[in-house]
């Protein structure tokens, strides 16, 4: 049954397996698997932490949660899904496959890389040990200064959370510099930088993005740790500091934070679309670059977080006008992965559904970005629930469409097992269908007026039905993930396959065993072109002798 | 280059250059970052200027001191690219000392001027900068302790030395972050 394509050594003496040997490994595969096990834990504990906010909301009046509850569980829910889930899993993949699809057998510092993932998961517990520690930080994932100063969070929730993210940051950057340094030295023989697939480019912007961005997180809750635990007064105005400070640090980075979460997944779905439609994908420099313009923006736009702050008229007219800006790059990747699709044959696997998902559903919260950057409209809506609808078009229907994407596809070389596609494409529709249930209604009510983070609302608001409509879709998300279990346990029961390449795929990671032995290619591959694995298997059409 | 040097460890150099590199730029927007916090702050009301201009004459000193220490961490480098091993030991050492002393006057300096991190926000920012740039020299010195005890051990020579030009690099860079914080502190 499990006929090995190629006939490498497998792993054989027994110290590779058993718990010691994960604990202490430094093989990028592993760390990349303890990567996405971690963060798929988190992201269950974030999204029944979603659940409770539902409930809660699913009624005038509820009764779920106390309000000071319902605070610790939306800064929680917040904080979890972008530092402890999004993040981490698009790291997890980038430890898996960066070295893979480049080539190489490892990552360039594999000790760095393990300290990165050991930090992380010290993080992620550390803040949630806040909950028997006197209560979870609750003033929000961005934890505005000054209501987080002492005085007005007197809890240590905040220390938790800002230690926490100061770890988190430590982890990212070490992560980010060591894909850096992976990606510009340990490339095969022929794989020149615009030969490189595209998840790995997104990865290689995404990790410039942590590096110069997330130092500006640093500063601020480092201030904010000399303010509440030393005394200092950066963020308190009566003392000579500035509130505004924190907003300006914190948007520096939270806006480039924004591609860090959507740009990996971006890279996936530009690998699924093009080897399910049979064709190489369309404008690969205009892809690969418009990553590069996406990361350039991204540092530029940080103040239309900020429009309500009382801005001088140029500062807003320039901010807006930047933020439309994005929009052009992001538009060229819509079109060119359309044009991968367009006179393709198509294959409507499940990883194909989710990437195509990942298309229309990003598209929404990406147009939705725009109104937002029209000032006047983001006067009316911001603080609102339309906010919320934006965030989580992007990083639900865009981020996590694109991981599923992702765990569809890689699924088989990480296990050597496929993942049911009819169980698939169940898990594909309810979350489809979910997903858009709980998200678009949050237009109507933001643009109605009720404002995000509040833990109850009024009875004659008329806000009650979609809330209740919305409460019912987060349920239907809940169900879609327990079908992705249900398809994770049933298909890890069958036999394995070993199918080295079982989507005839184009890229470097097909053309090992399933899963990869430690040293990942018996031989370094020396590549000629975009899709080295096309050309071993199409060696009269290959791409370097018809031109790319 | 030299032709003992081979293409492996040619390309172990370049990596750890671009690995340093890399962390250097993601300090630099840390410092960036303060510096920006500071500018803002003393924007504020109530800057009280004459904590810093009526007393440069001991800071001056004090960078000095730093300015002098990059100099030798240079002598120690050159030393070992000609294959110097005591020239490497003593220098290491020099620059290592130069550096503690460095920390210690700037704590002096700190404590002197009567200033205390809850003075006002002039204070938590003067506290920030010196504090965290400080820091930065300690982890200097920490990598340069390890060398000196790598240098005792012989592990280094005139063609495999990257933690001795890391360790260098690193040293220049607190230096030049030095100049800049003591202009933006003291001079402007």
């Amino acid at each position: 049954m499990s006929v090995q394509a190629q006939s490498l050594p497998k792993m054989q003496d027994k110290s590779e397996s058993g718990l010691l040997s994960w604990l202490m490994t430094v093989d990028h595969k592993r760390i990349g698997i303890m990567y996405l096990v971690t963060a798929f834990l988190f992201f269950l504990v974030g999204g029944t932490e979603a659940l409770l906010m539902r409930l809660q909301l699913a009624q005038p009046n509820g009764k779920v949660l106390t309000p000071d509850q319902y605070n610790q569980i939306f800064t929680m829910h917040g904080t979890t899904m972008i530092f402890l889930v999004v993040m981490p899993l698009a790291a997890g993949f980038g430890n898996y496959f960066v070295p893979l699809l480049i080539g190489a057998r490892d990552m360039a510092f594999p000790k760095l890389n393990a300290l990165s993932y050991w930090t992380y998961l010290f993080a992620g517990i550390f803040m949630y040990s806040s909950f028997v520690f006197g209560g979870a930080p609750n003033d929000g994932w961005f934890s505005y200064a000054p209501l987080t100063e002492k005085l007005y969070s007197p809890t240590h929730g905040m220390d938790f959370w800002a230690m926490g993210i100061l770890l988190l940051g430590i982890a990212t950057t070490i992560g980010s510099i060591n894909f850096i340094v992976t990606i510009i030295q340990l490339r095969a023989p022929g794989m020149t930088i615009n030969r490189m697939p595209m998840f790995v480019w997104t990865t290689f912007v995404t990790s410039f993005l942590a590096v110069f961005s997330l130092p500006s997180l640093t500063t601020a809750v480092v201030l904010l740790l000399l303010d509440r635990q030393l005394g200092a007064h950066f963020y308190n105005v009566a003392q000579g500091g500035t509130a505004l400070l924190w907003q300006h640090l914190f948007w520096f980075f939270g806006h480039p934070e924004v591609y860090i979460l959507i740009l990996p997944a971006m890279g996936m779905v530009s690998e699924i679309i093009p080897v399910f439609s049979g064709k190489p994908l369309f404008g690969y420099m205009a892809v690969a670059y418009s990553a590069v313009a996406i990361g350039f923006l991204g540092f530029t736009v940080w103040a239309h977080h900020m429009f309500a702050t009382g801005m001088p008229a140029t500062s807003l007219l320039f901010f807006s006008a930047d933020s439309f800006l994005i929009g052009v790059p992001t538009g060229v990747k819509i079109f060119a992965w359309m044009g991968t699709m367009w006179k393709g044959k198509l294959r409507f696997s499940s990883a194909m559904l989710f990437a195509i998902g990942f298309v229309a559903l990003f598209l929404i919260g990406g147009l939705d970005g725009v109104h937002m950057a029209v000032v006047p409209v983001d006067w009316q809506i911001t603080d609102t629930y339309y906010v919320v609808a934006h965030i989580h078009y992007v990083l639900f229907g865009g981020a996590i469409f694109g991981i599923f994407g992702a765990i569809y596809y890689w699924f088989p070389k990480i296990t050597g097992h496929r993942l049911q596609e009819g169980i698939g494409k169940w898990h594909f529709w309810i979350m489809f269908i979910g997903m858009n249930l709980v998200f678009m209604p949050m237009h109507f009510l933001g643009i109605a007026g009720m404002p995000r983070r509040i833990y109850t609302y009024g009875d004659g608001l008329g806000w009650g039905i979609w809330n209740f409509v919305e409460t019912i879709g987060a349920f239907a998300i809940a169900i879609s993930v327990l079908v992705f279990l249900i398809n994770f346990f049933v298909s890890m029961r069958k036999p394995a396959t070993h199918e080295s390449d079982p989507w005839d795929g184009y890229t470097l990671e097909w053309t090992t065993s399933s899963p990869p032995p430690a040293y990942n290619f018996a031989e370094i591959p020396s590549v000629r072109s975009r899709r080295p694995v096309w050309d071993q298997k199409h060696p009269e059409m290959a791409d370097w002798k018809v031109g790319e | 280059m030299n032709a003992l040097t081979s293409p492996a460890h040619n390309h172990k150099v370049m990596t750890a250059r671009i690995a340093l590199l890399t962390a250097l730029g993601t300090e630099s927007v840390f410092f960036l970052t303060l510096i920006v916090a500071y500018i803002a702050l003393r924007n504020q009301f109530n800057w009280p200027m004459e904590h810093t201009l009526s007393r440069l004459a001991f800071p001056l000193a004090n960078s000095a001191v730093l300015i002098l220490s990059a100099l030798t961490a240079w002598r120690a480098q050159a030393s070992i690219s000609l294959g110097d091993q005591t020239g490497l030991k003593s220098w290491l050492l020099v620059t290592l000392l130069l550096g503690l002393f460095f920390v210690a006057g700037q704590v002096f300096d700190f404590t002197n001027a009567g200033l205390r991190i809850n003075d006002q926000a002039f204070g938590g920012v003067f506290f920030t900068l010196m504090g965290f740039h400080a820091l930065h020299v300690l982890a200097g010195v920490v990598i340069l302790a390890m060398n000196s005890l790598r240098a005792r051990l012989g592990d280094f020579t005139a063609e495999k030395h990257i933690a001795i030009e890391i360790g260098t690099y690193f040293w220049y860079y607190v230096t030049a972050v030095w100049i800049i914080l003591f202009a933006a502190l003291f001079l402007v």
